[in-house]
């Protein structure tokens, strides 16, 4: 489905936020580097998803009513074989049952999932003086408790990209530390201008969360993608 | 926001006829004090005061309307209160007056009824190419041709002399004392713009127009919210201007958030003032911290060329300024290299063995203005640094204000920026005076010193010519 059609769906069914799935589609038509990922509505498309797009794989409560996914145990991660896909859609609704009562259920995202690296963020949102503007941070403490982030106004060359790279506090931590790999800068880079572009392109796209990014010697890949969406453009 | 070719800034500083409405023959009224100016100082063009109370006013004729003087009418400066100046302006637009400094206040920073006055003038002068400066504003001052619509009288704002720092200021009052401040520090000053509410020209059309003023070299904008939508314009056009001259920027409100409400983590991270600073980085302007660092950077910038690299070399003849000085320097990026071998060598071929020539270079309170020639030259000469920060105590019996000379002679003709630190009264007021004349802008901190060796190196950033 085409990015027009996503944002226009959700606007259409009064959602700001869009599916995980969905959001996932649109980055994947932005060339992001995501993972491949199905909604499962039944445990058998869960199992059948998991077969599609191999193993291991992660499942996700897809809820609009659910803001923290992990905290109502709405996430399962590491998952090897069939049996374990059966098993953990159904715990994942029983949890949700249970700490969510009355959430409305879209699904279970399946997702393939990425390998542990380097966690960073890529963020954008909707400035009333500049319009778009692209942050990027370390994941984790770096930006939740340190505020250790970057910021740029749109549109961000690839040069500025790395500018951004390197102007956060921890930025060393990219260039390898203490045995830990130097990370593929070129690639965060091009998330960096992918997001600005998607960001100018897309004017109903008001912010933009990719938290975590899995930073890797080589490449990266978006393991968690948050869209908000507005038909006031 | 129509586009506006910066040909219609300039009726607000050469105008060949301007009206001042709100006119008033009392001394000490606002009225009085810009008709006086004007009349003073203002030597291209005619002055009309306005008022329906007066036949008078210094001398001169006073009109019942701006419609009511005969000829064009250029310019007008406008006093009466805020609920009378919709009406001002209408008449200004009948007349064809291409120019408004609104003056009074009582405008939006009032309240929704101030705001509403705002927005019958924006129709007013919606499509007539006439444009409005303020409201709530002290105007424009221009320190080479003479416009001057600042009420503030001399004696409570000096002048300051005419110069190539340009000030553009949100902030009407921060602008006075800017002002008369640069005056008593003697620092010249090109143009002077406060512009208020900025109902319709705003610090983009203000860039815009400074960045072709040929008596402008260095623009310093104090600003503290841009118009919604108007950020992208603002970075387009600083990145523009700063290929031509430096562009300065204080930034007032640095602690107000954005909206709390946010539902990411990006959104509830994006405060304005980082949003800000990103702007401004990418632009390429330089931001001051507070106003004595703006004239600390501008001086630096109009006197002294953009640095080719982050290499500083100190030249001392105090062992703690030297580390204070190499502390200030590396703690905002600049780097304070150690000399190569053969460096040092040449150095020591005059030197006693107890100066320290590893840099900071240290000629010691017993050394003399010469070993400062002799530092100077062997290492501004090298290929091993891209700027100098000397500093200059001449309480010592080997040191004189005659230093001044030497260290311009030293340093002339390297292509590398050189900033001084001095510090005391007596001779080393001499030895500051002569500095400046020579054009090596002189602080009487090394910390100060360093933010203005920033300043050139970050210049040099944005032109492409340092690595």
């Amino acid at each position: 489905m085409s990015v027009r059609k996503i944002i226009e769906e959700a606007l259409r069914e009064g959602r700001s936020k869009l599916h995980e799935h969905e959001a996932m589609a649109v980055l994947r038509e932005y060339g992001f580097p995501v993972p491949e990922v199905a909604l499962a509505r039944s445990r058998d498309e869960a199992v059948e998803a998991a077969v599609r797009i191999g193993f291991p794989v992660v499942l996700k409560i897809v809820s609009p009513s659910i803001v923290h996914k992990s905290d109502v145990g709405g996430v399962v991660l590491g998952l090897e074989t069939e049996e374990q896909v059966a098993e953990a859609y159904d715990r994942i609704l029983a949890n949700v049952e249970k700490h969510a009562p009355g959430a409305e259920v879209v699904g279970v995202l399946v997702q393939r999932m990425v390998p542990k690296g380097l966690e960073v963020i890529v963020g954008a949102t909707r400035d009333p003086i500049f319009d778009a503007v692209v942050m990027f941070g370390l994941g984790g403490i770096f930006v939740e408790v340190l505020r250790d982030v970057s910021f740029r106004v749109t549109p961000v060359s690839k040069e500025e990209a790395f500018e951004m790279l390197g102007e956060i506090k921890a930025s060393r931590l990219l260039d390898g530390y203490r045995g830990m790999p130097p990370r593929d800068k070129d690639a965060l880079a091009d998330i960096i201008v992918k997001v600005s572009r998607l960001m100018d392109e897309v004017k109903e796209i008001k912010e933009l969360d990719m938290n975590p990014i899995m930073s890797y010697e080589k490449g990266a890949a978006v393991a968690d993608a948050r869209i908000i969406v507005d038909g006031r453009s | 926001m129509e586009a506006q070719s910066t040909s219609s800034i300039e009726v607000f500083f050469k105008p060949r006829s301007i009206a001042v409405v709100g006119a008033s023959p009392t001394p000490g009224r606002l009225g009085y004090v810009v008709v006086q100016r004007l009349v003073n100082r203002y030597k291209k063009g005619k002055v009309y005061p306005v008022n329906p109370k007066y036949g008078e006013v210094l001398g001169l004729k006073c009109y019942r309307s701006v419609e009511e003087i005969p000829g064009p009418v250029d310019l007008a400066v406008v006093l009466v209160p805020a609920p009378l100046v919709p009406g001002v302006v209408e008449s200004c637009v009948r007349k064809g007056v291409r120019g408004i400094i609104i003056i009074s206040g009582g405008f939006a920073e009032t309240g929704p009824e101030g705001a509403k006055l705002e927005e019958k003038i924006r129709e007013t002068i919606r499509g007539t190419g006439t444009r409005v400066i303020g409201p709530n504003c002290i105007g424009v001052l221009d320190l080479h041709g003479g416009m001057d619509t600042f009420f503030l009288p001399e004696e409570k704002m000096m002048r300051p002399p005419p110069g190539d720092i340009a000030i553009i200021s949100q902030s009407g009052a921060l602008l006075s004392a800017m002002l008369d401040w640069a005056a008593h520090m003697g620092i010249g000053v090109s143009k002077a713009v406060s512009y208020g509410n900025k109902i319709d020209v705003d610090e983009v059309d203000m860039l815009e127009y400074l960045a072709n003023d040929p008596e402008t070299r260095v623009i310093v904008i104090y600003v503290e919210g841009l118009r919604p939508g108007r950020g992208k314009a603002f970075i387009e056009a600083v990145r523009r201007i700063v290929r031509e001259k430096p562009v300065i920027v204080l930034k007032g409100g640095r602690t107000e958030r954005g909206a709390v409400a946010a539902a990411s983590h990006t959104a509830a991270l994006a405060g304005s003032y980082e949003v800000f600073r990103a702007a401004l980085r990418q632009a390429g302007a330089i931001e001051a911290v507070d106003v004595v660092d703006v004239f600390d950077l501008a001086k630096a910038l109009t006197m002294q060329p953009p640095a080719r690299g982050d290499r500083v070399a100190v030249i001392t003849n105090a062992g703690g300024p030297g580390v204070m000085a190499t502390d200030a320097l590396e703690s905002l990026g600049l780097r304070v290299p150690l000399l190569s071998e053969e460096l040092q060598a040449r150095l020591r071929e005059r030197f006693p063995p107890f100066y320290s020539v590893k840099n900071p270079v240290d000629v010691t309170g017993g050394g003399s203005n010469e070993d400062y020639r002799h530092a100077i030259e062997v290492v501004a000469r090298s290929d091993e640094v891209d700027a100098l920060l000397v500093v200059a105590l001449i309480h010592p019996p080997g040191f004189s204000a005659e230093l001044a000379d030497i260290i311009a002679e030293a340093t002339k003709g390297t292509g590398k920026p050189v900033v001084a630190m001095s510090f005391g009264g007596g001779e080393t007021s001499v030895l500051r005076g002569k500095l400046e004349k020579s054009g090596i802008p002189v602080y009487e901190t090394v910390e100060r010193a360093a933010r203005a060796l920033w300043a050139l190196y970050r210049y040099g950033k944005v032109l492409g010519v340092a690595r």
